[in-house]
C-alpha cells in the first residue's frame, strides 16, 4: 500500500455479494483501508466484460466437492439468494488518471490473477504517465 | 449481447456503486487525476 501511496494513487474493489455477506465472510476481521463497493445486480461486472467460469472450471477447481458441500449446507434452508451466481468471475483494471484503461486483466479462470507487483507496477506506470496515456 | 472488457488505451468504462458501509458512493469520474487499482472480486460463493 505504501507504493500506491507514494504514486499518488487509489484501490477500489468491487464486490458482488450482499453487504452483510461481504463483512462476515470475506472481510471478517479485516481493516480494508480503501474504498469497496457493491455491484449487487452485477450491472457494472457485466459493463465491464466480466466472464462467467464455465460448468467445467467450476468442477475441476480444487477443493471444489468440499466448497459445493459447505455451500449446500449454507443454503439448504434459505431460498436463493437474488443475483447470486457463484459462476461469476472478476478481474484487475489499472485506469489512468487520464482515465483510459492501462491494464486490463480480467479473469479467465477461478485462480486467475496477476501479481500485486505487477498491477503496481503498472499503476506506478499511469500515474508517471498522467494524463498522456 | 456480451461485452468485452476495455483494453489498453481504451476509456474506462463507467462506474458508480455504493460503498459496502453504506456512506455513500464512488462514481470513476471523480477520481479522475489519480491512478486507480480496481479489483472486482469473483463470487465469493
Amino acid at each position: 500500500m505504501e507504493r500506491i501511496e507514494a504514486a499518488g494513487g487509489l484501490v477500489v474493489t468491487v464486490v458482488c455479494d450482499e453487504p452483510a455477506r461481504v463483512r462476515a465472510g470475506l472481510l471478517r476481521g479485516v481493516e480494508v483501508a480503501h474504498p469497496v463497493v457493491v455491484d449487487i445486480d452485477r450491472s457494472t461486472y457485466r459493463s465491464w466484460g466480466l466472464r462467467r467460469a464455465s460448468r467445467t472450471s467450476f468442477v475441476t477447481r480444487p477443493g471444489w466437492i468440499a466448497d459445493y458441500a459447505l455451500a449446500a449446507v449454507r443454503t439448504a434452508d434459505r431460498p436463493r439468494r437474488p443475483g447470486h451466481d457463484v459462476r461469476q468471475l472478476g478481474g484487475d483494471f489499472v485506469i489512468a488518471p487520464s482515465g483510459r484503461v492501462a491494464l486490463s486483466r480480467p479473469q479467465a479462470g477461478f485462480d486467475d490473477r496477476p501479481p500485486a507487483g505487477e498491477l503496481v507496477q503498472a499503476l506506478e506506470r499511469a500515474a508517471r504517465e498522467g494524463s498522456v496515456l | 449481447m456480451e461485452l468485452s472488457s476495455p483494453a489498453v488505451g481504451d476509456p474506462a468504462p463507467a462506474l458508480a456503486l455504493p460503498l459496502l458501509d453504506g456512506s455513500g458512493s464512488v462514481r470513476l469520474e471523480d477520481l479522475r487525476e489519480r491512478a486507480l487499482i480496481l479489483t472486482f472480486l469473483r463470487h465469493a460463493g
